[in-house]
C-alpha cells in the first residue's frame, strides 16, 4: 500500500493547534461509553502491571528476608525467630545448640546460620513462610491472568471503536465529497480525493487506536508508578526522580529531531516513488531518447539522500536509545547508593528496595513509547486538518428540498425549452452564448458541430450537473432551479460516450438494487436493449463481477449495458452523448437499434457524431463556438444548404 | 538463499564495520549482563549488614560505569549494523531502477504499474527490515539469551530449567501467530485496496452516479466495503490483541516460577535473596529474546520472500536488447524499408477484434522526405511509429536502414538517430529546463532557446516568473495540454537526430501556432526523415507522401492532391476540416 498524495507531504512537521483535537471530540462522543469502557480497563490494568513488583517487594520483605534485626551500629544483623512453645521446633534448637539462641522468651537464629541447618529443620522452622510464598505467587499468577484477560479485552473494545469511529468519518466524508459540485471533481484530481477517503482517514485511526490507546495507558502507568513510589517512601521517590527532568527533556528533543528526520523520510520515500512511477510511465521517452543513464543519475541522486536521511534517522535512534537506557541505569544507581543506606538504617526494607529498581526500570519506558507516539500524532494531525478542508467545502448548487409529495413527481415531461441560456465554466470564458429553443414531448433533438462548439456543455447543464451563468431552462414551463435534483433527474436517463460501468454484479448497474424487479421486466429491458446477447455469453450471466477482472467486455458491449440501464430506468427525457470511439460494424449496429429502441415514443437529446442518427431527429440543431447556427429538421436543413448540408455532402460522399 | 547474491556484496563491503559493530554488541550485552550481578551483590550485602556507604557508592558507581560504556558501545553497533541495511536498501532499490529502465514496454504493457510500485516500496521495506533490526536482533536475541541463560543457571540450574518452561511456548508462539498475522495483514491490505479501488471508480464516475441518483446506492457500497475491511481488521487485532498480552503472560509465567520455586529455594537457604533478585532481573533480560525469536524469524522469511521476488524481476530479461554481435550505425544515409511488417500486441485478452495491430506494411522512406500518416483511432499509427525505434519488435518481416535489419544494429546507435514526440508528452516532475534538456550538461542556452522557440514555446515561457526554472509537478500538472505538447516538442527538436517522428504533435495547440510549428519542422525537412501522425490534416498537406492507416493496413497512399481526387477517408476528412476551419475566419 502506498500513497500518491506526495505533494501533500510538506506541510507535515508543522505542529497542530488544539482546535483540530476540538473537532474531532464529537466523533469519539459518540462512542464514549466504549472510551470510558477502554479508561476503566486501562487503568485495572495498569493496577495489575503495578501489582507485579510490589507482590515480589511482599515475598522478599514478608517471607524470604527476615525483619528482626538486632544490634547496634556496625554489628547489626538479621535473625529469625520462632515460636519456642512448637515441641519440633524446641527439638531442632536442642539439636544444632551453637546456632540457636534464647533470647526475651523466643527461640531465634542469625540469618547467615540459616545455610548450616538441615533441610528438614528448616523447611519446619520455615514452614509459614514456604506456605506465603505459595500463597504469593498463587496471586501473582491470578494477577496476570487477569491482566492478560483485561488487556485483550482491551485491545479489541479500542480497535473496535477506532474503526467505528473510521467508518463514520469515512461515510460522513465520502457522502460529502459526493454530494459536492461536479465542478468540484473537475478541479479535484480524483487520486487525491480518493487519498482522503482512503489514506487519510487510515491516519486517524492510528490516532483514535494506537495514540490514544498507549498515551492513556503510559500516562496513567507513569502516574501510578510515581504514586506507588512515594507511598513506599516519598524521600527515596523524590530522589530517583531527578534524573526524570533529564529524560523528559532528552524525549522533547528526541520527539523534535525524529520528527524533523521522519519528514524529511517521508518526503524522499514519495520522491522515489515518483520517480519510479514516471520511469514506467515515461519508459518510451526514456529509451527513444536514449536517457537510461541521465535518468538512473537522478535517481540515484535521490536515493543516496534517502540513505543519508536513513542514516541520520539512526544516529537519532542509536543516541537517544542507549541515552534513555543510560539515565535509567544511573535512577537504579542512585536507588542502590540512597535506597542502600536507607536500609542499612532501617528506614525501609530491603524488599522496598527490590521494588523501587524494578519500578524505575517500568518508569522509563512510557516516557519512550509517547516521545516515538508524538510522529503518529503529527501525521494524524496533518491528515485531519486535509480531511476538515473538504468538509468544510460546501460547493453545491442552490437545492429546493425534496419532498415526496412534490407535484412533479407525478408529472412527465411535456416541454423542454432553453431561454436564452449562457454558460461558461470560467468566468471569462464563456462556452454558451444564448442558445434558445423550445422541445415537445416525444420529440427528439440533434445537435451537431465541430469540437468545443458546446454540445456536452448542454449536456450538463440539462442533468443539471452545472447552473447557466444566465437564463432558464425550463421543463413543462417550470425553472429546473426550482425543482429537487433528484426528482428532476429521475426523469431522465444519461447514456454518455464513456459507458461508465461499476465494479460489482452487472445486475446490479443496470437494476438499482434498492427497486423490485420481476423476471419477466428484466428480460424486458435487456431484450429492448440488445444487451441479452453480452448476458448470455457470460458464464454466470447477470450475476458476473465487473470487479474481478474476468469479465472481458468490449467497449460495445459495455456500451449496450449502458444503454440497458437507461432503460431499466424507463426515462421520460433521453440525454445521449454518443459514442466517437472505433466500435466494430456488428456491434455498431446492434448499438444504434437499442438506441432507436430506447428514443422511441420519448423525448430526447443527442450529440450527434454522426449524421446518420442525426438525421432521423425531428428536429437538428447544428452549434458553433456557444452559438445555434442553423436549426430545423434534416429536409429544411438540406434545403438551406448550409453548413449541415455541406456536412452530408462529405460524409455521403 | 538462493537469491543472497544480491546482498552478499553489501556484506562484505561492510564487513570491517560488521565486525567492530558485533564486537561492540556483544559487550553490550555482556555489561548488561553484569548490572544484575551488581545489584545481587549490593542485595545480599544489604541483607546480612555487610556493607556500608561507601561500599554501595562504589556499587552506584559500577553500575553508571557500565551504563556509560554501554551507552557509548549501543551507539556503535546501532550505526554499525543498523546502517548497513539502509546501504542495502539503497543498493538493490538503484539495481532494481537501472534493471527496470532497460526492459522493454511489451514488458509493462504486461505488469501492472501498482505491482512494480510494490516492488519498489514495500519488498524493498521488507529487505531493509530484515537484513537490519532482522539480523541485528537476531543475533542479539541468540546471543544476550543464551548468555542470560547461563548466567541463570550459574546461579541455579534448577532454577534456571523451571523457568524456561514458558519459553518454547514463547517462541512457537511468535512463530505460529507470526505467519497468521502476516495473512491476516495481506487480507486487510487487500481489502483496503478494494475499499480504495471503489472509491476512486465512485468518484471518476460521478456524473453517472449523479444522473442516476444512485448517490445512496453508492454509499451503501462503500459502507459494505468499509464495514468489511472493519472486520478484516477486527480478525487481525484479534491475533495481534492476543498475542502481545499473550507473550507478556508467558515471561509474566516465567516469574511465577521464580516466585514460587525460587523464593522456596531462598527461604530454604539454596540461593541468596541476592540470586533471587538477580533471577527477577535477568528474567526480565530474557523475556525481549524469547519474544523476538520468533518474529524475527518471520520477520527474515518475509525479507527473503521478498529478496526472491526482487531476484525474478532482475532475472527477466529484456525483450529488445542488442544482437549478440551487432552492427554499429553511426549515421543515417538513404532510405528506411518496412517490408511485409505485421505486429500485434498479443498476449493480451482483449476481445478478438483487436487481434493484429498492423499487417503486411510495405514502406519505403527516402532521407529528406516527409511522411504523412492519418487514419481513424485504433488504426494502428501510433504503432508503426514504435517499431521505428524497436520499442517493438515486428512480429513478421523487416524494418531496415540504409540496408540494415534494425534488429541486427545496437540499439543505442538506432534510437541516437531517432528523435521523437509521443502522443502522450510524458513530462517529469522537474524543471521545464531538465523536461527539454534531460540535464544533459552538453547542451547550451543557445541550443535551449531554439530548440523553444521552434516549438512556439519561448515566449510562454518567458512569461513564466522563473522561466526555464518552473516547476512543472507531478506529469506537467500546472501546465496546459498545449504547453506539455509544446515542451515535448522542444524536446525532440532540441535532438538533431535525422529521424524525427511526430505522434499527432499539434493536437492541443491552436491552429495558427500549429501551422507555425509544422512550417519551422519542414525547414528541417531536407537532412532528415520526417513521419508525422496526425488529425489535423494541414499539417500533412506538404508531405511528400501521405498513407491511410485503417484497422492496421494501408488502405490508401499518395500525395495530397492524388488523394484529393481519389476521394476516400482522406479526402472527405480534408474537406470536413476545411469546412470547420471556414466557420472560423
Amino acid at each position: 500500500m502506498f500513497e500518491f498524495g506526495y505533494a501533500e507531504e510538506e506541510k507535515l512537521g508543522k505542529p497542530y493547534d488544539l482546535g483540530l483535537l476540538k473537532r474531532l471530540y464529537p466523533y469519539a462522543r459518540v462512542y464514549g461509553r466504549y472510551f470510558l469502557a477502554a479508561i476503566a480497563l486501562v487503568i485495572m490494568i495498569t493496577l495489575f502491571e503495578l501489582a507485579i513488583p510490589y507482590i515480589t517487594k511482599i515475598v522478599i520483605d514478608r517471607y524470604i528476608v527476615p525483619q528482626t534485626v538486632i544490634g547496634t551500629e556496625g554489628e547489626k544483623n538479621r535473625f529469625l525467630t520462632a515460636d519456642p512453645d512448637d515441641p519440633k521446633i524446641q527439638a531442632a534448637a536442642a539439636r544444632y545448640p551453637d546456632l540457636f539462641e534464647m533470647k526475651a522468651g523466643q527461640i531465634q537464629i542469625a540469618y547467615q546460620n540459616l545455610a548450616d541447618l538441615d533441610a528438614e529443620t528448616l523447611a519446619l522452622l520455615r514452614a509459614d513462610d514456604l506456605r506465603g510464598v505459595g500463597i504469593a505467587a498463587l496471586i501473582f499468577f491470578g494477577v496476570i491472568i487477569c491482566s492478560f484477560l483485561f488487556t485483550f479485552i482491551e485491545v479489541m473494545v479500542m480497535e473496535y471503536t477506532g474503526q467505528r469511529i473510521m467508518h463514520d468519518l469515512r461515510m460522513q466524508l465520502y457522502d460529502h465529497i459526493q454530494s459536492l459540485n461536479v465542478s468540484f471533481f473537475n478541479r479535484h484530481p480524483v487520486g487525491r480525493l480518493v487519498t482522503r477517503v482512503t489514506n487519510d482517514i487510515q491516519n486517524m485511526y492510528e490516532l483514535f487506536t494506537s495514540v490514544i490507546a498507549f498515551v492513556f495507558k503510559d500516562f496513567f502507568l507513569l502516574v501510578g508508578i510515581a504514586a506507588v513510589l512515594i507511598s513506599i517512601n516519598w524521600k527515596l521517590a523524590l530522589i530517583s526522580f531527578t534524573v526524570l527532568p533529564v529524560v523528559i527533556w532528552a524525549a522533547f528533543i528526541f520527539a523534535d529531531k525524529a520528527r524533523g528526520v521522519f519528514r524529511i523520510l517521508r518526503v524522499k520515500v514519495a520522491e522515489i516513488n515518483t520517480r519510479f512511477s514516471e520511469t514506467i510511465g515515461g519508459i518510451k521517452v526514456i529509451q527513444v531518447f536514449g536517457q537510461e543513464r541521465n535518468n538512473h543519475r537522478g535517481f540515484a541522486r535521490l536515493n543516496h539522500e534517502n540513505y543519508e536521511a536513513g542514516m541520520h534517522q539512526i544516529r537519532i535512534f542509536a543516541i537517544f536509545m542507549p541515552v534513555i537506557e543510560l539515565l535509567g541505569a544511573v535512577a537504579t544507581a542512585i536507588v542502590i547508593f540512597y535506597g542502600g543506606g536507607r536500609v542499612i538504617s532501617e528506614t525501609i526494607t530491603l524488599g522496598s528496595l527490590v521494588a523501587f529498581i524494578s519500578y524505575m526500570r517500568m518508569f522509563f519506558r512510557p516516557i519512550r513509547d509517547i516521545a516515538e507516539k508524538y510522529n503518529i500524532l503529527q501525521n494524524a494531525m496533518a491528515s485531519a486538518e486535509r480531511i476538515f478542508q473538504i468538509l468544510d467545502s460546501k460547493e453545491r448548487l442552490p437545492e429546493v428540498p425534496a419532498r415526496p409529495d412534490h407535484p412533479f413527481a407525478k408529472e412527465t415531461i411535456r416541454s423542454l425549452r432553453f431561454d436564452d441560456v449562457r454558460f461558461g465554466y470560467l468566468p471569462k470564458e464563456i462556452v454558451l452564448k444564448g442558445i434558445d429553443f423550445t422541445l415537445n414531448a416525444g420529440q427528439t433533438l440533434a445537435i451537431v458541430g465541430p469540437t468545443g462548439s458546446g454540445k456536452t456543455s448542454m449536456i450538463n447543464l440539462l442533468t443539471r450537473f452545472y447552473d447557466p451563468n444566465s437564463g432558464r431552462i425550463e421543463i413543462n414551463g417550470e425553472d429546473i432551479r426550482n425543482l429537487p435534483i433528484p426528482l428532476l433527474r429521475s426523469k431522465m436517463a444519461l447514456v454518455t460516450q464513456d459507458p461508465y460501468l461499476f465494479s460489482g454484479p452487472i445486475r446490479e448497474n443496470i437494476f438499482p438494487p434498492t427497486e423490485e424487479w420481476s423476471a419477466p421486466g428484466i428480460d424486458e429491458v435487456l431484450y429492448a436493449s440488445n444487451a441479452r446477447s453480452v448476458i448470455d455469453r457470460l458464464p454466470q450471466g447477470l450475476e458476473t463481477d465487473l470487479s474481478e477482472g474476468g469479465a472481458s467486455l468490449s467497449s460495445g458491449e459495455r456500451q449496450l449495458l449502458s444503454i440497458a440501464r437507461a432503460f431499466a430506468r424507463d426515462p421520460d427525457l433521453i440525454i445521449l452523448d454518443e459514442a466517437t470511439s472505433y466500435i466494430d460494424s456488428e456491434t455498431e449496429a446492434r448499438i444504434q437499434d437499442a438506441l432507436i429502441e430506447l428514443m422511441k415514443g420519448r423525448t430526447s437529446v443527442m450529440v450527434a457524431h454522426r449524421l446518420s442518427t442525426a438525421r432521423y431527429a425531428d428536429r437538428i440543431m447544428v452549434l458553433h463556438r456557444g452559438r445555434i447556427i442553423e436549426s430545423g429538421s434534416h429536409e429544411a436543413l438540406m434545403e438551406k444548404k448550409g453548413f449541415y448540408y455541406q456536412l452530408n455532402q462529405l460524409q455521403n460522399g | 538463499m538462493k537469491s543472497f547474491h544480491l546482498i552478499k556484496p553489501y556484506f562484505s563491503e561492510n564487513r570491517f564495520s560488521i565486525i567492530i559493530g558485533i564486537i561492540c554488541l556483544v559487550i553490550v550485552d555482556l555489561f548488561q549482563l553484569f548490572i544484575p550481578r551488581v545489584v545481587k551483590w549490593a542485595v545480599d550485602d544489604l541483607t546480612s549488614f555487610q556493607i556500608d556507604m561507601f561500599g554501595l557508592f562504589i556499587y552506584a558507581m559500577e553500575i553508571v560505569g557500565l551504563a556509560i560504556a554501554i551507552t557509548i558501545f549501543r551507539y556503535v553497533w546501532r550505526r554499525c549494523l543498523i546502517g548497513l541495511s539502509r546501504r542495502v536498501e539503497e543498493g538493490i532499490r538503484d539495481r532494481l531502477f537501472s534493471h527496470l529502465q532497460i526492459l522493454s514496454p511489451k514488458y509493462f504493457d504486461k505488469t501492472r504499474t501498482g505491482d512494480l510500485m510494490a516492488h519498489a516500496t514495500n519488498d524493498i521495506n521488507h529487505i531493509r527490515m530484515a537484513t537490519g533490526m532482522g539480523m541485528v536482533a537476531l543475533t542479539d536475541a541468540l546471543f544476550l539469551g543464551s548468555a542470560a541463560i547461563l548466567f541463570m543457571a550459574y546461579i541455579n540450574v534448577r532454577l534456571t530449567l523451571y523457568v524456561l518452561i514458558p519459553a518454547p511456548l514463547i517462541i512457537f508462539g511468535t512463530s505460529f501467530f507470526g505467519s497468521r498475522m502476516h495473512r491476516l495483514y495481506g487480507e486487510v491490505q487487500a481489502s483496503f485496496s478494494d475499499l480504495t479501488e471503489v472509491v476512486r471508480e465512485r468518484f471518476t464516475g460521478i456524473r453517472i452516479i449523479k444522473a442516476y441518483n444512485r448517490e445512496a446506492e453508492s454509499t451503501e457500497r462503500l459502507e459494505r466495503m468499509s464495514e468489511e475491511y472493519i472486520g478484516k481488521n477486527i480478525r487481525l487485532v484479534t491475533i495481534t490483541g492476543s498475542f502481545f498480552p499473550m507473550m507478556v503472560f508467558l515471561s509474566n509465567l516465567s516469574m511465577a516460577i521464580v516466585i514460587f520455586i525460587g523464593g522456596r529455594q531462598t527461604i530454604l537457604a539454596e540461593i541468596t535473596p541476592g540470586d533471587f533478585v538477580a533471577f527477577i532481573s535477568y528474567l526480565s533480560i530474557l523475556t525481549w529474546p524469547m519474544m523476538a525469536l520468533g518474529w524475527l524469524t518471520n520477520l527474515i522469511q518475509r525479507g527473503k520472500a521478498s529478496l526472491d521476488r526482487i531476484d525474478t524481476i532482475l532475472k527477466t530479461e529484456p525483450a529488445i536488447a542488442d544482437p549478440p554481435d551487432p552492427q554499429p550505425m553511426r549515421e543515417y544515409q538513404d532510405r528506411i524499408v518496412l517490408e511485409k511488417v505485421s505486429f500485434s500486441y498479443g498476449e493480451t485478452d482483449e476481445p478478438a477484434d483487436r487481434g493484429e495491430a498492423l499487417s503486411d506494411i510495405d514502406l519505403t522512406l527516402e532521407k529528406g522526405k516527409t511522411l504523412g500518416i492519418i487514419g481513424p483511432p485504433g488504426g494502428g499509427k501510433t504503432t508503426l511509429l514504435q517499431l521505428i525505434p524497436r520499442l517493438y519488435d515486428v512480429n513478421t518481416g523487416s524494418i531496415r536502414i540504409d540496408g540494415k535489419d534494425i534488429r541486427n544494429v545496437r540499439v543505442a546507435d538506432l534510437r541516437s538517430l531517432i528523435s521523437f514526440v509521443p502522443q502522450e508528452p510524458f513530462l517529469f516532475a522537474g524543471t521545464i529546463r531538465e523536461n527539454i534538456t534531460f540535464n544533459d550538461p552538453g547542451i547550451t542556452e543557445e541550443q535551449l532557446i531554439k530548440a523553444a522557440r521552434e516549438a512556439a514555446l519561448l515566449e510562454t515561457i518567458e512569461g513564466f516568473a522563473k522561466g526555464f526554472e518552473t516547476i512543472v509537478g507531478e506529469k506537467g500538472v500546472i501546465l496546459s495540454g498545449g504547453q506539455k505538447q509544446r515542451i515535448g516538442l522542444a524536446r525532440a527538436l532540441l535532438r538533431d537526430a535525422s529521424i524525427l517522428m511526430l505522434d499527432d504533435p499539434i493536437s492541443q495547440v491552436d491552429t495558427e501556432t500549429g501551422n507555425t510549428i509544422i512550417e519551422t519542422i519542414r525547414k528541417t525537412a531536407a537532412r532528415r526523415t520526417i513521419l508525422i501522425v496526425s488529425h489535423r490534416l494541414s499539417a500533412l498537406k506538404a508531405a511528400d507522401e501521405i498513407i491511410v492507416l485503417k484497422n492496421g493496413r494501408i488502405t490508401q497512399s499518395g500525395t495530397h492532391e492524388t488523394l484529393m481526387e481519389r476521394d476516400g477517408y482522406y479526402a472527405r476528412t480534408y474537406r470536413l476540416q476545411e469546412m470547420e476551419e471556414a466557420l472560423n475566419v
